[in-house]
């Protein structure tokens, strides 16, 4: 495991400030700024100058689940002035134009998605997305994927026909109403069972929705889920609370 | 490794089984007519299931069309409204309902077919959905419940088979998946002659070859998935390493891969590559041409359909049949029950007790 941390649409849905305030007292080494609705990309993006983001060293950018056609060309605008190294996270479903995306294709990261969506489910369905846009990069949701098949062998077909591309994992329960929650133990079971098929580098990013008293529990959580050996200094280190 | 598939065979032996490309042509249009008409009606975490001849790629114009409503998730009373509308659907299309015995043309909960293995709850008709969903199953539309029930069956089958995961057991075989495949096997001769008590010769001829057949090859191609376990890992290293704990999902998804193909291309795919007996794969797949070739002719399977007792040993039609039937078995036999082979020496081991 590379780094871990929170998205902030998991610690304070549509409240980008709140969340990262919260998780300033911690020392996760990743974030995801989650602008899920098109309303807050640009608060987003403009407030950035001033957010203290210097402890960490993974950043990505969620960008909306959905907007219309009209929306796509300033949305992709508004996400050409984000930071070159930060990944942009992007539903495959919500795209409109492909073509449009061409230029930015490096920077994305396309996530498969949970089983409302009639397609982006599965590595079969996923290829049409990377044949179309080569150069994007993969965020893997296992709580996604564990929704759409339960036995994770479809995580594992994502894991093994996507390795090079994945960046980034979202790990959290996804429940039977598509709500991304503390993750049960079922759940872990489960995804202990793909843990030897992360790639090393991929960031792990909690979007398990918690209160301010689950941030840690649920993290540790994440780690015994990660990792066989329990290497108790490295991993009060990784999630120790900041002084 | 490089697959074979019949198709390949064909290339290899510079043979052309006509019978068997028509049907599988055949196959291919219907499913596609099926998605068109039926696709739009399947609601989210159901998937329609076709199985026999039309999931095995083996579809003649008599060819009746055994579905099921398949319900992985929150289950709604609206879900019988559904098969209803597919039913009609289906006789829109002019395709033979499914058959007498209530197994399919309805609702199928996953919960029954991945909890119920064994015991008293896995009724006749549970095993069978079961099998036939491994075995011979085509998902019509939306595959994701489809996928996600079959890998949580085999989910259970491999990963409760100790045996799969011991380092001392150097040979893997997954018995729990086999011994299940030979129960069903077993299961279909026995509800033969159950039939044959309740229906006297009513399609008595029909369904005796479809048993010599099709029936059998389902079987075999089931075994022949399991062997691959062990056949597919030459080396003992490997093999272990492959089958450890830690590596379920990818043991999961490779006998996935084995079951995901029709019948005829398993068989094919796995004699090819670990038999060096061609003339004897050659009859297999020239008996089975020939099978596909009787009933895919509407007199000749009618008159299988209406045969009486009186006239089974003098029918020249049946007796045509028998004696690819015949053929068939023997070239099974020179294969599966001769140790000169690494097929027939692991189904001489393994498949018997």
């Amino acid at each position: 495991m590379s780094v871990l941390g929170y998205s902030t649409g998991a610690i304070a849905l549509g409240d980008f400030s709140r969340a990262i305030a919260l998780l300033s007292r911690y020392t996760f080494s990743a974030i995801e700024l989650s602008a899920l609705r098109m309303t807050e990309v640009a608060p987003l993006i403009e407030a950035l100058p001033t957010l203290d983001l210097s402890r960490y060293s993974y950043i990505s950018f969620h960008a909306p689940s959905a907007f219309v056609v009209e929306e796509e060309e300033p949305l992709i605008e508004l996400l050409r002035a984000l930071p070159e190294q930060w990944p942009i996270v992007l539903h495959p479903d919500a795209i409109h134009n492909p073509a449009s995306w061409e230029s930015l294709a490096g920077r994305l990261a396309i996530e498969n998605m949970d089983r409302r969506k009639g397609t982006g489910r599965s590595a079969a369905e996923l290829k049409d997305f990377f044949a179309i846009l080569p150069d994007a990069k993969m965020c893997l949701d296992l709580g996604h994927a564990r929704q759409v098949d339960s036995s994770m062998v479809g995580a594992y077909q994502l894991l093994t026909t996507f390795s090079d591309r994945i960046v980034q994992l979202h790990i959290s329960e996804v429940d039977t109403f598509n709500r991304h929650d503390l993750i049960s133990s079922a759940a872990e079971l489960a995804f202990s069972q793909v843990r030897k098929f992360i790639p090393s580098h991929a960031a792990i990013v909690l979007e398990s929705r918690v209160k301010e008293s689950e941030i840690l529990s649920e993290a540790e959580k994440v780690w015994r889920i990660l990792n066989v050996e329990d290497d108790a200094e490295f991993r009060e280190s990784f999630f120790a609370k900041a002084s | 490794m490089e697959a074979y598939g019949v198709e390949k065979l064909e290339g290899l032996y510079g043979v052309q089984w006509q019978f068997l490309a028509a049907a599988r042509t055949r196959a291919e249009e219907q499913l596609g007519q099926l998605d068109t008409v039926c696709s739009s009606v399947i609601p989210p975490d159901t998937s329609l299931v076709v199985f026999g001849s039309l999931a095995r790629k083996e579809f003649t114009e008599a060819s009746d069309v055994d579905w099921t409503l398949l319900v992985d998730g929150i289950t709604i009373p609206e879900h019988s409204t559904v098969a209803r509308q597919l039913e009609d659907k289906l006789k829109e299309l002019h395709l033979a309902p499914p058959g007498q015995t209530g197994t399919f043309g309805n609702i199928a909960a996953s919960h029954n077919l991945i909890h119920f293995i064994g015991g008293e709850d896995d009724t006749n008709a549970n095993t069978t959905r079961r099998s036939l969903l491994l075995l011979e199953a085509k998902p019509i539309g939306d595959s994701a419940a489809f996928n996600r029930v079959r890998n949580n069956i085999l989910k259970r089958f491999l990963e409760e088979d100790l045996g799969l995961w011991r380092k001392s057991t150097k040979v893997k075989i997954p018995h729990f998946l086999l011994n299940d495949f030979a129960r069903y096997w077993r299961t279909m001769t026995v509800d033969f002659a159950d039939k044959q008590h309740d229906r006297f010769h009513e399609g008595f001829a029909l369904r005796s070859i479809k048993l010599r057949f099709s029936r059998k090859l389902m079987y075999i191609s089931g075994l022949l998935a399991c062997l691959r376990c062990q056949l597919n890992f030459p080396d003992v290293e490997a093999r272990l390493e492959f089958f450890s704990r830690d590596n379920s999902v990818a043991v999961i998804d490779l006998v996935r891969s084995f079951l995901d193909r029709e019948p005829l291309d398993t068989v094919a795919d796995a004699l090819q590559l670990y038999v060096e007996k061609p003339s004897a794969i050659q009859a297999i797949f020239e008996a089975y041409d020939g099978f596909l070739g009787i009933l895919s002719n509407a007199d000749k399977r009618a008159r299988l359909k209406t045969l009486t007792p009186k006239d089974f040993e003098s029918d020249p039609v049946y007796k045509e049949a028998r004696e690819l039937s015949h053929v068939f078995s023997q070239a099974i036999g020179e294969i599966f029950l001769v140790a000169d082979n690494p097929v027939g020496e692991l189904t001489i081991r393994y498949g018997v007790f």
